[in-house]
């Protein structure tokens, strides 16, 4: 029995998976609510499911990049659940998530706004290899690393009217923990988020 | 009634903290993870930076209050958690990590406000008597609660701008002290004498504090000194400034004794640790033959051993929250 979570954007994407069957799904829009609605949505798929928390064997957990202080949630939630249980957690990116929800089989590259004509994104091959690393860079920058690629899917939700082919990320988050749900485990005290962007404060000091 | 064991759980600023406490009084174990060195090369506290650390340490912390305590979770009757106020991103991380536990171990949740948890420090040393006034004194508050009984709070004034906390720090800056400068600043006025003549702020008949005048009235006499290419005498400057403020602090409290038949004073928050201000309420409890209670300097700081103090007493009044439960940057104590 697995459990997924993401709270890396304004959505709330989590989930109970067991023996490649979704048992409990949850996908929804939380806006500046995830801070309250994330554990209490949570403990509602165990509740229909009728599960404890005991059930629970392993923890994947989106660690950025995105919002600050929605990785953070999702990630003490994680933590503090996988430590508490001392069960198996591992951490992934936003960026492989959203790559592995592409609907076409081409070279994958999410992009999530980073604001301010910055983007969080990467290059993933259809075989969901990673051709550029996740990173934080200007929307133009990648823009030019994309000339040399002739047929890509962009996954976004947002809203960027530079790219032709793109699709609305809707997360297979069946296929997402299929994919991912042996990568290697690691200490909940060292699972940490990756925001992939100092502080203003440390920027400002460099 | 049994004993019952709370788990506290504070991050509400740059302290990650969690500790146990049985029965509202005795202290079982803490442990308090602090960032001072980090934030100390910004000047002050850097908001995300704190949540940054928060979220890296929090298991960290759980982990070695629980063992020093020799307890595991199913130990534990409840949990306590600082829901407010405070930087908003910090007190997440707290809030979730004690949802989490609440969630998978069944226990109720406590909502604490952090103030009444500086208040509830002093019963960790000596049993609360009624009424009672609470003279919160940190670098977000400055206010003066009156309590009838337990876990009932009435306030009856508080500062009209800055915080007690947030002036000495500004001055220590003016001084140059290097931040946090308050306690800095408390040793250096030993050295000083009150030379500097410096206003008495909201010298009125009401329950209520202003510093930002004294503030203001500190950082021209700097300036002017400067101007002049006169020396400033620091320790001088700390004197008088301290004088000025435990002056404003203690004529505000012997009046509230007297019109409210106060039995029993207790001092909170990060400022009681100032040696200026624990003396002039000495002073003063001793002239007006009240009881005082300012608790040792461990428990002034942030710490989650209040927060699990106070959270005994919330659960006697009832006050259990749910997995809904949410942080507030802001709430009124009542």
């Amino acid at each position: 029995m697995i459990l997924y979570i993401d709270t890396s954007s304004r959505y709330l994407y989590s989930a109970i998976v067991n023996l490649n069957k979704i048992i409990e799904e949850i996908k929804e829009d939380d806006g500046q609510n995830l801070s309250e609605v994330a554990l209490p949505r949570i403990a509602s798929m165990f509740e229909k499911s009728n599960l404890k928390p005991t059930d629970i064997k392993k923890i994947i957990v989106v660690n950025g990049p995105g919002s600050f202080t929605g990785i953070r949630i999702g990630l003490t939630i994680a933590k503090v659940y996988a430590w508490s249980l001392d069960i198996p957690i591992t951490t992934i990116y936003s960026l492989e998530a959203m790559a592995l929800s592409g609907k076409q089989e081409k070279i994958h590259v999410p992009i999530i706004d980073a604001r301010r004509g910055f983007v969080y994104t990467a290059i993933y091959g259809k075989e969901n290899e990673e051709i550029l690393k996740p990173q934080h860079i200007e929307l133009e920058k990648l823009k030019e690393e994309l000339k040399n690629i002739e047929e890509y899917e962009v996954i976004t939700n947002d809203e960027f009217d530079d790219f032709k082919n793109t699709t609305n990320y809707d997360p297979n988050i069946l296929k997402i923990v299929e994919f991912f749900k042996d990568r290697k485990e690691i200490n909940p005290h060292a699972v940490n988020p990756e925001y992939l962007k100092l502080t203003e404060a440390e920027e400002n000091k460099k | 009634m049994k004993d019952m064991y709370i788990l506290g759980i504070e991050s509400s600023c740059d302290e990650t903290s969690v500790s146990i406490v049985k029965n509202g009084t005795e202290e079982i174990a803490t442990i308090i993870s602090s960032q001072i060195d980090i934030h100390k090369d910004y000047g002050g506290v850097v908001p995300e930076i704190a949540s940054r650390h928060h979220v890296k340490n929090i298991t960290i912390v759980l982990e070695e209050c629980l063992q020093k305590a020799n307890m595991t979770m199913n130990d534990i009757d409840a949990i306590a958690i600082t829901y407010g106020p405070g930087l908003i991103g910090s007190l997440l991380i707290g809030l979730e990590a004690a949802k989490t536990l609440s969630f998978i171990y069944n226990k109720p949740l406590i909502p604490v406000h952090h103030i009444a948890g500086h208040i509830y420090a002093n019963s960790l040393v000596k049993e609360l008597e009624f009424p009672l006034l609470a003279v919160v004194v940190s670098g977000g508050h400055t206010e003066l609660i009156e309590m009838k009984k337990h876990y009932s709070f009435n306030k009856l004034g508080g500062t009209l701008d800055d915080a007690v906390g947030e002036c000495y720090d500004k001055v220590a800056r003016v001084i140059g002290l290097e931040y946090p400068g308050g306690p800095k600043l408390d040793q250096l006025s030993n050295e000083g004498e009150d030379t500097y003549k410096l206003p008495i702020p909201l010298n009125d008949n009401s329950y209520n504090f202003s510093f930002s005048g004294l503030k203001s009235a500190v950082i021209n006499l700097a300036h002017n000194e400067e101007q002049r290419k006169n020396e400033l005498r620091q320790a001088d400057l700390a004197k008088s400034f301290q004088n000025v403020i435990v002056k404003s602090i203690t004529s505000k409290v012997r009046k509230a004794i007297l019109e409210r038949n106060i039995k029993h004073i207790i001092v909170a928050g990060g400022v009681a640790a100032n040696k200026a201000l624990r003396k002039g309420m000495e002073d003063l409890a001793n002239e007006l033959k009240a009881d005082l209670s300012i608790p040792p300097i461990k428990y002034c700081t942030d710490n989650a051993a209040m927060i699990a103090a106070a959270g005994y007493y919330a659960y006697l009044d009832k006050r259990i929250g749910d997995l809904n439960l949410n942080s507030k940057s802001q709430d009124i104590l009542q």
